[in-house]
């Protein structure tokens, strides 16, 4: 069982010592990767382990069932901590490749990874909002990272709308507590059905609304574009990519898992708002001229779709949007990484991007789109498909548009070290690879769905 | 004891958010620690129940340590996000010279400013501004001759 702790401990360790070296040496840059790299190979090791034995369990300080804490890892938190490792992997070589500019910043992707891991492997709330807390206060720190006035402006936005959200979740989490008497997950989940309905439903709010400024979703999403432009290429992935996972995967977590009548109840409100949100990011993404403000909106409509795909809710809502959640994490790691290159496998590879956001096939974006789609006609939702298409319209006109104004200008060619070039092709060919064999990853995200309840209680 | 508790966290919360949107920085950030510290207040009054303190030996009733030991951690990460927040500030006010919120928005304008006509020279299509003027006005004094 003490796999579990294996890929926490490398963090932690790595992490601290990480943060006592000078990580602009380029050599403690790879000696991050290297550490991120046991991480996610360990994680790797646990994903087998879950996926063929089922959901792993270990009480932390060895504490009698019910007072410690306990790490559960089932196959919805391994998904989300095999992504968000893989796309810290990504931005942290891309930025050693750069050349790291911050001593902290190699400590700071391993804390964050710590942080992000932590609360995908937890089954206790409260420990939940630590990692939580602990992946938040570097994600504040890397805001800045750059350090010019324009980064620290974004920086202080990021930190004082963030801290809020967080506030508003560990008032819910105290809510949670009173009402269930308990805060491991497992037994939070056997009470809810006899919590009265007024404290329940304002509690699912709370959470509901900290994870949606996490996710950047439409009425709060004011803070992700001034941060997005603002941040350096490697920031905005890692903040796009991973960091915003923690929306995703809280509101299946605590929505689907913990508060499944809330979620039915507010079903509604949660489809409307995602619907607001991808028609509101594809309009404001069309009118944008800077790069990274184009990518910005568009992150706040793709995660519309997550939103509808879980108020859609039951098994094929829940793998609909685990799966574009982690195709939408690929593609905006690879668009932010590629935007500010130059080359032409730069441009090959930020195309695929392109195509993957617009949803054309064989790249991997097709099959979530296809998934939305197959999820809207079977639910006799007319109108989600044509979402979907209208969606799908505006991403291909700003993408296409971007594409022309980025690589179809005269320009100075080059510049770019072909180990970046190398690096951002791989991540292109992955999306291409995953486009033409999707069965892994479907299969991957109907396992992590099956976790979830079905059924209402 | 639940009305005064309510009273409290609500205070707090309160004038919290009457100085988060205040425009000097130092008054925000005195804002979030007050909201900060209603939550704190919050987990406390989340109590299952009141007593005596949790130690062995137990006399009569004793308190829920439980959110003891949760306010303790959510102080400790609030102290440490407090103090992330005035090193920024600082590093704000030593770049812009200001610690006003009016100031940084207009210099987040300019900036904003500055990226569009960055972007938009760079069009292959665009004509530049100084070009297209005496065009278009050559054509109206066609037209009216």
């Amino acid at each position: 069982m003490s796999l579990i702790a294996l890929p926490l401990a490398i963090l932690w360790f790595g992490g601290v010592i990480l943060a006592l070296l000078d990580g602009t040496e380029r050599r403690f840059g790879w000696l991050a990767v290297g550490m991120l790299v046991a991480a996610l190979g360990a994680t790797g090791l646990l994903a087998q382990r879950v996926l063929d034995q089922g959901t792993q369990e270990m009480r932390l300080g060895n504490w009698d069932a019910g007072i410690g804490i306990t790490l559960r890892v089932d196959a919805l938190g391994i998904t989300f901590a095999l992504l968000s490792l893989t796309v810290l992997l990504c931005a942290l070589l891309y930025e050693t490749l750069e050349g790291i500019g911050a001593r902290i910043f190699p400590a700071l992707v391993l804390f964050m990874a710590l942080g992000l891991t932590g609360l995908f492997f937890t089954g206790d709330a409260f420990n939940f909002y630590v990692f939580f807390e602990i992946s938040m206060i570097a994600a504040y720190v890397m805001a800045s990272y750059g350090e010019t006035p324009r980064q620290f402006r974004a920086a202080f936005l990021f930190i004082v709308v963030n801290l809020l959200g967080s506030v508003l979740f560990l008032i819910a989490i105290a809510g949670t507590y009173h009402t269930t008497g308990w805060l491991d997950m497992e037994k939070i989940r056997t009470r809810m059905p006899l919590v009265a309905e007024n404290p329940a439903i304002l509690t699912a709010t709370l959470i509901f609304v900290a994870f949606s400024i996490k996710l950047g979703l439409f009425p709060f999403h004011f803070w992700l574009p001034a941060v997005y432009t603002g941040t350096r290429p490697a920031v905005a992935a890692i903040l796009s990519g991973a960091l915003a996972n923690i929306g995703s995967y809280g509101i299946l977590r605590f929505g689907a898992d913990l508060f499944p009548r809330e979620l039915h109840e507010g079903g509604r409100v949660l489809i409307v708002l995602g619907a607001a949100s991808v028609l509101y990011g594809g309009v404001q993404a069309v009118a944008r001229h800077t790069p990274n403000e184009v990518l910005a909106y568009s992150a706040i409509g793709q995660v519309g779709y997550i939103l509808i795909a879980i108020g859609i809710g039951g098994k094929a809502g829940y793998a609909a949007a685990i799966l574009y959640t982690v195709l939408n994490a690929l593609n905006k790691t690879l668009l932010f990484l590629s935007v500010n290159l130059r080359g032409w496998v730069i441009g090959a590879a930020f195309a695929v991007g392109a195509f993957s956001v617009a949803g054309v096939p064989p790249v991997s974006g097709f099959f979530g789109k296809l998934e939305l789609f197959q999820l809207g006609v079977d639910d006799h939702r007319p109108w989600f498909v044509v979402l979907v298409f209208v969606g799908g319209m505006l991403s291909f006109a700003y993408m296409f548009e971007l594409y022309r104004r980025r690589f179809w200008m005269p320009g100075e060619d080059g510049g770019t070290p072909r180990s970046q070039q190398v690096l951002v092709g791989m991540i292109a060919l992955a999306i291409v690879l995953i486009g033409l064999m999707p069965e892994p990853l479907f299969q991957l995200t109907q396992h992590a769905a099956s976790v979830l309840p079905e059924q209402l209680p | 004891m639940t009305f005064i508790f309510a009273a409290g966290v609500a205070i707090l919360f309160g004038a919290g958010a009457y100085l988060v949107l205040k425009r000097d920085l130092i008054r925000l950030i005195a804002g979030m620690v007050l909201i900060g510290n209603a939550a704190n207040l919050f987990i406390m009054s989340a109590a299952l129940r009141r007593g005596s303190a949790a130690v062995l030996p137990f006399s009569g009733t004793f308190s829920d340590p439980m959110v003891q030991s949760m306010t303790l951690t959510a102080i400790v990460i609030s102290f440490s996000t407090t103090a992330l927040m005035l090193a920024l500030t600082y590093r704000v006010y030593s770049s812009h010279d200001s610690m006003d919120l009016t100031q940084l928005a207009l210099a987040e304008e300019a900036q904003a400013e500055q990226d569009e006509q960055d972007t938009g020279a760079g069009e292959p299509g665009a004509v530049p501004v100084d070009e297209r003027v005496p065009a278009l006005s050559g054509v109206r004094q066609e037209g009216g001759v």
